[in-house]
C-alpha cells in the first residue's frame, strides 16, 4: 500500500482497487491505492498512457465505485450516496475538464456556461449573467456568441475551465487537460488551474502524462500498471 | 432545454425536414380520412336528420334504409292514415336507378316523395330549386360534378328524359349518391304504382311516440316502426358499421408509421449526441433534463408537422374535391384539434421509446 497525505480532505482514497471484468478475464486497472486530497491544491496524477490515471480520476469523483477499498468524497463514503446524490454532487460541488474539452458543439460558448450552472440550480437572466461575468473574469466575454466550432484550441480550454468552476465546485477533476494544446499553451493551463486551486480554495485533481507540470503541482501521485510508485513528489506549502 | 433540443434539430435540417414532413404527412392522411369520414356521415344520415317526423314505417325486420330495402304498399298508408291519433303519413320511395347522358352518368340513390307536402326533399338545395312535377330531378353536388350535369340538363332515367331543376348538397353516400324525383316518376320507374319503400308519420299532439309506436305495430302486422332519433340512430351505426373499421385500420397504420419514424429520428439523434448526453450527465444533469431534450425535439417535430400539415390540408382537400368530385369532406376545428392531440401523444410515446436510450448512455464515455 502507498499512501500520499494532504490537508482537509475531499477525497479520500483507503486501499482502493478497481478491477473490470470477471475474475477469471478481467483487468485490475487501480491495485490497493490511498491517498487523500485537500483544498487549496493542485494533485497531479502522472503516469503513462494505460497506468489507471483516468480511472483513478473517475473513482475520485464518484463515477465508478471501487472492487475493493474506501473512497471518501465529502466526507462519506461514495457507495452511500445514491444516484441521485451523486448527480446533485457533480452538478453543485464538482468541475470537469475533458480530454479533448469537450464542449457541446450545438450550443455557443456561453449557452455552455448556463448549462452547468442549470444544473447547479441557477436559470433565467442569474444564469446569464454569472456566465457573462466569469467569462470576462477569464478574459474570452468576446467569445460568449460564438460556437465552440469556431475556437482555436487554446481557447477551447479556456472554456472548458470556465464551464469547470462556474457552479463554484470546490474539487476539478482534469483529465489531460493539457494534452491537445501547444506546449506553452499547456503550461499556461496548467498555472491557471494552480491559481484556481491556491485563490478559489479549490482541489484540483489533474490526470497528465506531461512530467513538465510536476514542478506546479502541490502532490504527485506516479502511477505505473494501477498502482502508485514508492517515489512520490511533494511540492509547495 | 427547448433553445437545446431545437439547436439539436437544426443541427440536420435536412432530417429535420425530412421528419416534419413525414410527420406532417401522417396528420394530413389523419385530418383527410376524419373529414371523409365527416362528410360520408353527413351524407349518408343527414337526409334522415332533416327530415324529422315523429315515425318512420318501414317493413318488418328493416332497421334501416342505407343498407336493407322495405317494400311497403299504398295500403299500408291508408290503414296507418285511419289510426286515431295520426295527423299525416307521407310516403318515400327508394330505388337504385342509372342515370345516363350521352355515356357519361351512374347509378343513384333515386329518391321519391311527395313534392305537395316536401317532407323527403334533400336537405339542401345549392343551386336551382327543389322538384315540383314529374319530369324534374334534383342531383347531388358531387354527382353533377362529376358527371358534368347542370341545372336545365335533361337525363335519361330508364328511358325517361328528366330535366335537372336542382343541385343539393349533405346527400353524398360516398359510394353512392341520392337524386330526387316525385314519387309517381319513382313508381312509373319500377312499374308497381302501388310501391313505397316508408312512410314518415307526424302524430297529432298530445300523442307520444312510444305509445303510438305499439299501436301501429299491434293494429297493422309485418311493420316495422321506429321514432325519430331510434332511426337516425340505426342508420348512423349502420353507416359506421361499413366505413369506420377501414377508417380505424388506415388511421392505425398512419399512427404506427408516424410513431416509428419519430421514434426512429429520435433515437438516431440520441446516438449521434451520445457524448453530448454523456458530458451532460458528467456535468449533473438529471435524468429529467435530459429526457426533456428528447421531449423537447419530439414536440417540436410534432408542431412543425402538424403545422405543415395544416398548410397543406385544405389546398389539398380543395384540388382533390376538384378531381374526384365524388369525394366530399367536412372538416372542423375538433377534427383538427383531435388530430393534433392524436399527433402530440403519438410523440410522446416515441419520445418516451427513444428516451429510454439514454439509461445506457454513462458518464464514463465522457473519459474514453
Amino acid at each position: 500500500m502507498t499512501t500520499n497525505a494532504c490537508n482537509e480532505a475531499l477525497i479520500v482514497l483507503q486501499n482502493v482497487s478497481k478491477r473490470f471484468g470477471d475474475n477469471g478475464n478481467g483487468t485490475t486497472a487501480i491495485s490497493d491505492v490511498s491517498l487523500s486530497c485537500s483544498a487549496g491544491e493542485l494533485v497531479l496524477l502522472l503516469g503513462p498512457s494505460g497506468s489507471g490515471k483516468t480511472t483513478l480520476l473517475t473513482l475520485m469523483a464518484g463515477l465508478i465505485g471501487p472492487s475493493k477499498g474506501r473512497v471518501l468524497l465529502f466526507g462519506r463514503e461514495v457507495q452511500s450516496y445514491s444516484a441521485g446524490e451523486l448527480q446533485h454532487i457533480r452538478a453543485h460541488r464538482l468541475g470537469f475538464i475533458f480530454q479533448n474539452f469537450l464542449l457541446i458543439e450545438s450550443l455557443s460558448v456561453l449557452e455552455n456556461i448556463v448549462l452547468v450552472l442549470r444544473f447547479a440550480g441557477i436559470t433565467g437572466s442569474q444564469a446569464t449573467g454569472e456566465a457573462r461575468r466569469l467569462l470576462r473574469q477569464f478574459s474570452i466575454e468576446h467569445l460568449s456568441d460564438k460556437s465552440p466550432l469556431r475556437l482555436s484550441q487554446g481557447e477551447k480550454q479556456r472554456v472548458a475551465i470556465v464551464r469547470a468552476i462556474a457552479n463554484g465546485g470546490q474539487l476539478i477533476i482534469a483529465d489531460e487537460p493539457t494534452a491537445s494544446l501547444e506546449s506553452s499553451q499547456g503550461l499556461q493551463v496548467i498555472e491557471l488551474l494552480r491559481n484556481l486551486a491556491r485563490s478559489g480554495n479549490r482541489c484540483v485533481v489533474v490526470a497528465s502524462h506531461d512530467q513538465r507540470l510536476v514542478e506546479y503541482a502541490d502532490c504527485v501521485v506516479r502511477l505505473r500498471d494501477g498502482s502508485i510508485e514508492p517515489l512520490e513528489a511533494r511540492r509547495g506549502a | 432545454m427547448t433553445n437545446y433540443s431545437f439547436r439539436i434539430l437544426k443541427a440536420q435540417p435536412a432530417r429535420t425536414a425530412f421528419t416534419i414532413g413525414g410527420v406532417a404527412l401522417c396528420a394530413v392522411l389523419m385530418l383527410f380520412l376524419l373529414s371523409v369520414y365527416r362528410g360520408v356521415a353527413d351524407g349518408s344520415v343527414e337526409y334522415i336528420r332533416h327530415n324529422r317526423t315523429d315515425l318512420w314505417v318501414l317493413q318488418e325486420n328493416t332497421t334501416n334504409i342505407l343498407r336493407g330495402s322495405s317494400i311497403l304498399s299504398t295500403g299500408h298508408g291508408n290503414l296507418l292514415r285511419e289510426i286515431k291519433g295520426i295527423r299525416s303519413v307521407s310516403p318515400l320511395l327508394f330505388v337504385l336507378s342509372a342515370i345516363r347522358k350521352g355515356g357519361r352518368g351512374s347509378t343513384v340513390y333515386l329518391t321519391g316523395y311527395d313534392p305537395a307536402t316536401g317532407i323527403g326533399a334533400p336537405p339542401r338545395i345549392i343551386q336551382g330549386r327543389t322538384i315540383r312535377n314529374d319530369g324534374e330531378i334534383v342531383l347531388d353536388r358531387s354527382f353533377a360534378a362529376k358527371f358534368r350535369f347542370h341545372t336545365g340538363d335533361f337525363v335519361s332515367l330508364k328511358g325517361d328524359s328528366l330535366r335537372v331543376v336542382g343541385i343539393s348538397a349533405q346527400t353524398n353516400m360516398f359510394v353512392i349518391q341520392y337524386a330526387f324525383v316525385t314519387l309517381r316518376q319513382a313508381q312509373s320507374l319500377i312499374g308497381y304504382p302501388g310501391l313505397v319503400s316508408c312512410y314518415l308519420v307526424q302524430l297529432q299532439e298530445p300523442q307520444s311516440a312510444s305509445s303510438m309506436k305499439e299501436r301501429v305495430r299491434d293494429e297493422i302486422p309485418g311493420l316495422e316502426v321506429y321514432d325519430h332519433d331510434e332511426f337516425l340512430g340505426n342508420n348512423i351505426r349502420e353507416m359506421q358499421s361499413g366505413f369506420l373499421p377501414l377508417l380505424y385500420v388506415i388511421a392505425t397504420i398512419g399512427g404506427i408509421v408516424l410513431t416509428t419514424i419519430l421514434t426512429l429520428i429520435l433515437s438516431m439523434s440520441i446516438l449521434e449526441r451520445r457524448m453530448d448526453f454523456a458530458v451532460m450527465k458528467t456535468l449533473g444533469s438529471s435524468h429529467r433534463f435530459l429526457g426533456g431534450l428528447v421531449y423537447g425535439q419530439g414536440l417540436q417535430i410534432s408542431l412543425a408537422g402538424c403545422g405543415t400539415a395544416l398548410a397543406l390540408f385544405f389546398p389539398m382537400i380543395r384540388l382533390i374535391e376538384t378531381i374526384s368530385p365524388e369525394v366530399s369532406t367536412k372538416t372542423s376545428i375538433e377534427q383538427v384539434a383531435g388530430v393534433f392531440l392524436a399527433v402530440s401523444v403519438m410523440s410522446g410515446v416515441s419520445s418516451f421509446v427513444a428516451a429510454r436510450k439514454l439509461g445506457r448512455i454513462y458518464t464514463l464515455e465522457a473519459f474514453s
